[in-house]
């Protein structure tokens, strides 16, 4: 293996599969196997995309390292580069290097309830956190609390219409919200009452209690949810050591050189990409900009 | 540490035998400013300058560079550096360079950084602070390593601190050049020592300061200097220790391709914006305030990020002074 941290290596397109009309799942595999043996990661970890002679991106791993021989990747198009992947096709060959960031803390977490709170795209990380308790069966009992802008934009939606139906045989409870309403929707409300609603993430958490020394939440969504989901986690006492959060910047190295997440003051500077990109909400406190 | 005499009959010699570790780069004036040059001769050195416009850095992390070539569909890469020396460096970029090793050689180290500091000799000479130095407030008017040889004038030579293995090797090879320093020279050093620390004009305390700077968070200060920032990124493209890079891809014809880096500024407004268009520093207060930030934190293992070398304020076209920010900052807080 090259020492160039800058190096990828070649992964083979082996899938790729509509998720919306803007998001779509490539699921990968490295062409050399040694690489594809020595590539570990934890949940919440992320790559480096590289389309040669076009440039790199960063984007979490959505697959669970619980399920070996490929990698998933869930992408939306936003920009010039993920338009241009977008375009590929099965067979194609990219560049990853990584995993980086230091990932959600599973073994600390083995045990104890998961609360997954999910706001639009963050559904991608915390997909990787979801199979994997439900794949090690290490957890108590798994939430995944899932907010949505309107039933086309519900990603894996195959994946949660079958946790709405089969999860609790996998001690796996989950919880829609959406905010745009169509016959798909009420459909599933009135299917599902007690589970699926019209509203925002945070409404998800009406009515529910947790034992708040053996609960962890992971957050992921757009900057502007975590204030407020936070809020509800410490309405219900749980401490800011027991909620994790993965946070997005712009990560262009993924190793601490470049200098694009550093975030904080005088006192606390961190780097997104190797501090993070989970922190804690303690991180979050002493560290200003965070969240 | 381990002192040794040169005297000045001796430097053209001494400068010639350095030579032959690599090619040599010092002090040269151009027009009005001083810049780090090839050099082939001591003449063209200019010994009596404050302060380069580029810092040191360039040598090592450059303005512009290739990090990875395309052909045929295969990254290449090309690691392999020139031995270097560079001479006549001051401590406070001789800091400077230790505050960017922390960052590039941390594990996985920048193989490209890494190469090149590996084969530079730092040669360090003295000097007089003027009116933009505020390096003794930092403690970064003293350099303690970093460097293989530091040169400190006396009136009939140099007082030279070896700071390192191959500075030994240096003084070891060349011995017929060095004398012992006698109890003359050590009174001339102390005494040049002395006026130097007085002869600073602008302080920065540090009592608290990071702390302080931190709950200014909301002051309006950062306000007022922002509305006269120009936002043109010159500060840190002088600074000896911002380090921000951007990378991006080119194509020389359609079988080639490059992965370039270059410097890169928090200024700019694309410094944070990610994909989908959100920015995490959206307005130049933002930009300003954390440029401030990065550069006074405070590491327990490394001080702050600043050196006190006075580039961002001489080369500022806003006449923005990074001290007069950080003071009246710290006194806005009531």
């Amino acid at each position: 293996m090259s020492e160039n941290p800058y190096m990828t290596y070649n992964a083979r397109i082996l899938e790729v599969k509509d998720l919306t009309s803007r998001e779509k799942l490539f699921t990968l595999r490295f062409l050399d196997p040694e690489v594809g043996a020595n590539f570990n990661f934890k949940p919440g970890q992320f790559v480096i995309v590289d389309i040669r002679g076009f440039g790199e991106f960063p984007i979490s791993i959505c697959s669970s390292p619980t399920r070996k021989g490929y990698l998933q990747l869930c992408i939306r198009k936003v920009g010039r580069m993920t338009k241009f992947i977008h375009k590929m096709k099965e067979g194609d060959i990219i560049g990853i290097r990584g995993p980086y960031g230091n990932g959600f803390p599973m073994e600390e977490m083995e045990g104890s309830n998961l609360i997954l709170v999910a706001g639009g795209l963050g559904m991608a990380p915390l997909r990787s956190v979801l199979w994997y308790a439900i794949d090690t069966g290490k957890y108590e009992n798994v939430w995944l609390l899932y907010g949505t802008k309107a039933y086309e934009d519900i990603l894996f939606r195959d994946e949660i219409i079958h946790l709405l139906k089969h999860g609790e045989a996998m001690n796996c409870s989950v919880k829609l919200a959406y905010e745009v309403e169509s016959p798909s929707c009420i459909y599933l409300e009135r299917g599902f009452s007690d589970r699926v609603c019209k509203g925002v993430v945070t409404d998800l958490f009406r009515g529910e209690e947790f034992d708040v020394n053996n609960t962890y939440a992971l957050i992921c969504g757009p900057p502007v949810m975590y204030k407020f989901v936070i809020r509800e986690l410490l309405d219900r006492k749980l401490s800011p050591g027991r909620i994790y959060m993965t946070l997005e910047r712009r990560m262009r190295c993924g190793i601490g050189k470049c200098g694009h997440c550093i975030v904080g003051t005088s006192t606390s500077i961190k780097y997104v990409c190797k501090d993070g990109p989970v922190f804690t909400y303690w991180d979050a406190l002493s560290t200003r900009g965070l969240i | 540490m381990r002192y040794i005499k040169l005297p000045s009959e001796n430097f053209e010699k001494f400068f010639k035998s350095l030579g032959e570790w690599g090619t040599m780069y010092a002090p040269v004036k151009r027009g009005s400013i001083y810049s780090f040059q090839e050099v082939h001769s001591p003449a063209e050195i200019a010994l009596d300058y404050n302060r380069t416009m580029l810092p040191p850095k360039k040598f090592f992390f450059r303005p512009r560079e290739a990090i990875l070539r395309l052909k045929n569909g295969r990254w290449e890469e090309e690691v392999e550096a020139e031995p270097m020396v560079l001479f006549g460096l001051h401590s406070c970029d001789i800091h400077g360079l230790k505050i960017l090793d922390k960052v590039y050689l941390d594990e996985p180290a920048d193989p490209y950084y890494k190469s090149r500091r590996e084969k530079t000799l730092i040669i360090g000479i003295s000097c007089m602070p003027d009116e933009y130095c505020f390096c003794k407030s930092l403690g970064t008017h003293f350099a303690m390593d970093g460097f293989d040889l530091f040169l400190h004038e006396l009136p009939d030579g140099w007082l030279v601190r070896i700071g390192s293995v191959r500075g030994h090797e240096i003084a070891w090879e060349n011995g017929e050049l060095f004398e012992e320093v006698t109890d003359e020279d050590l009174a001339n050093f102390k005494e040049f020592e002395e006026k130097r620390a007085k002869a600073f004009q602008k302080e920065l305390p540090q009592e608290g300061l990071a702390d302080m700077l931190d709950l200014a968070y909301n002051s309006p200060v950062w306000k007022k200097y922002a509305d006269i920032c120009l936002a043109c990124g010159n500060c840190n493209m002088v600074c000896p220790t911002c380090r921000c890079y951007e990378v991006c891809d080119r194509w020389m014809d359609a079988y080639k391709a490059v992965r370039e880096r270059r410097y890169d500024s928090c200024f700019m407004e694309n410094h944070g914006l990610v994909a989908g268009g959100h920015n995490f520093r959206p307005t130049r207060l933002d930009r300003f305030r954390h440029r401030y930030y990065c550069k006074s934190y405070f590491d327990p293992s490394a001080g702050y990020n600043c050196v006190g070398c006075g580039r961002c304020d001489e080369f500022c076209p806003a006449k923005i002074e990074h001290v007069k920010v950080l003071e009246e900052v710290r006194g806005s807080l009531k």
